[in-house]
């Protein structure tokens, strides 16, 4: 039987980091939704982005995920430029969002299985069955997906995201909606992604939610880290005032 | 293998949701069925004899009950974001193109054999000497619609006219396979031999091959941002 990816740790690699990303800029007509972001990532790196509506959190994980051409500058996942005529790079990302990318009319695991062949995985049926158990949904692998809750949608979109297992885990706030059950299934799955070195961004806007599991710390505004830091050196009790000192313009880097 | 096996992925998906759904099948295969019944009354068949006008009637049906469904092709691709998810998969587009082109194909090819049923039955149509040349030339006609028409559906599914805007964009580049087709399928039930109509079955071949590889080739500019 396939180990669970929770419990399987990424093999050390010498180099290159797993996600970096030079001068990142992309316009939408006059609009800068990401203007000039510099990131280098290893494994095991955690990264949570915070920052107000329109600040370009979503359009920078659309760019580090290949759902999005950059205007200029260049993002490498473990070394491979995201280059738009390959897909081989497509295999080390995946990518959670509040949108499923799930079809309601199949079940679960008919989504997971579609999916898996899309990334020419081998070993489908123990795959599927293995992501569903990590995700507490291994009893709904036969219900069809717009019966589930949204919890358990989110559940099973996160067990899409794992399936190849990726490298690079991109959350684009994966918290909303959830009940306390279905968040803590999620907290538990990224800190197994944390400690099984893999790589994870994510956006979101929840202060505390967003501390909680990360290495690192960004808040961006306009388009811009306004402030990067690690997560050892943030003050969690204060993070709050220190963070709309940061939106308001009050903290340089 | 894998290439293949994303093209098969696909299309697997695509009829098992028109399998679930039937939302496709049973708008095209609705409009066949109204439309035969329409041209039975409309047609007096005392003055005209029904395999005169069959084969346009046929093609006519064929071509507006397949915009109802292929026009439709990327509409369960939207709810969730399910199509964010194939496009963000390592399946080439052309692969994901040739996958939904086939999907549509078994449908519209489905629906063809139904209006050449509903036709035969509504005007007693004699389908001729060669009946498996008839379904060919549909065959051939329906892979070329559907290769541009799943193209144009993915251009016009982003936009805001969406459905409206699929005719308007698809008619002009059918008529070279219309005239074809038609021509075959009037000469197939006027009895004629298989050989008379080569030439228009060899140019509804070179249609359906143009139409996949300009297809495959631009889908990914269509639907990459």
């Amino acid at each position: 039987m396939e180990a669970s990816i929770l419990s399987a740790p990424a093999q050390a690699r010498q180099a290159p980091p797993v996600l970096t990303a030079s001068a990142l800029r992309r316009e939408f007509g006059a609009v800068v939704a990401v203007d000039g972001i510099e990131l280098t990532l290893d494994a095991g790196d955690f990264l949570t982005v915070f920052g107000p509506n329109g600040a370009g959190k979503t359009s920078l994980l659309s760019l580090l995920g290949g759902r999005l051409r950059p205007t200029s500058g260049e993002v490498r996942v473990s070394g491979e430029l995201l280059d738009f005529r390959q897909t081989s790079w497509r295999e080390r990302i995946g990518i959670l969002s509040h949108q499923g990318f799930l079809y309601p009319h199949l079940t679960v695991a008919e989504n997971l299985r579609f999916f898996g062949r899309l990334f020419g995985l081998l070993d489908l049926r123990g795959r599927i069955r293995d992501r569903l158990e990590d995700v507490g949904l291994g009893d709904r692998a036969d219900t069809l997906v717009r019966n589930l809750s949204h919890g358990m949608r989110q559940r099973a979109a996160l067990a899409r995201t794992l399936l190849h297992d990726p490298e690079l885990v991109l959350l684009d706030e994966p918290y909303t909606g959830l009940d306390p059950y279905a968040a803590g299934v999620l907290r538990h799955v990224l800190s197994s992604l944390r400690d099984g070195r893999r790589t994870v961004v994510m956006v979101t806007h929840n202060l505390a939610q967003g501390l909680e599991l990360s290495t690192r710390v960004a808040i961006q505004v306009r388009g811009r880290f306004a402030w990067e830091g690690r997560r050892v050196d943030v003050d969690g009790d204060g993070f709050e005032r220190f963070y709309h000192r940061v939106v308001e313009g009050g903290v340089a880097q | 293998m894998t290439y293949l096996g994303q093209i098969y992925a696909i299309v697997w998906k695509d009829l098992l949701l028109e399998l679930r759904t039937r939302e496709r099948i049973a708008a095209m295969g609705a409009f066949a069925v109204l439309a035969g019944v329409l041209f039975n009354f409309s047609i007096d068949t005392t003055a005209v004899r029904p395999q005169d006008v069959a084969s346009g009637l046929i093609w006519m049906t064929l071509v507006f009950g397949g915009l109802l469904g292929v026009g439709r092709t990327f509409h369960l691709e939207s709810q969730d974001g399910a199509f964010y998810g194939v496009l963000t998969s390592p399946a080439p587009k052309d692969a994901v193109f040739l996958g939904k082109t086939l999907a549509n194909f078994v449908l519209l090819y489905v629906v063809a054999m139904l209006v050449v049923a509903v036709f035969a039955l509504f005007f007693g149509l004699d389908l001729g000497r060669s009946p498996s040349a008839l379904t060919l030339t549909l065959g051939l006609g329906a892979l070329g619609f559907v290769a541009l028409g799943t193209l144009f559906a993915a251009v016009s599914s982003g936009t805001h006219m969406g459905e409206t805007l699929l005719p308007i964009l698809v008619f002009p580049l059918l008529v070279p396979m219309v005239i074809y087709g038609v021509g075959a399928t009037g000469r197939l039930l006027a009895g004629r031999p298989v050989a008379e109509v080569s030439s228009n079955l060899r140019m509804l071949a070179a249609f359906a091959l143009l139409a996949l590889a300009v297809g495959a080739l631009l889908f990914r500019y269509v639907v990459e941002e």
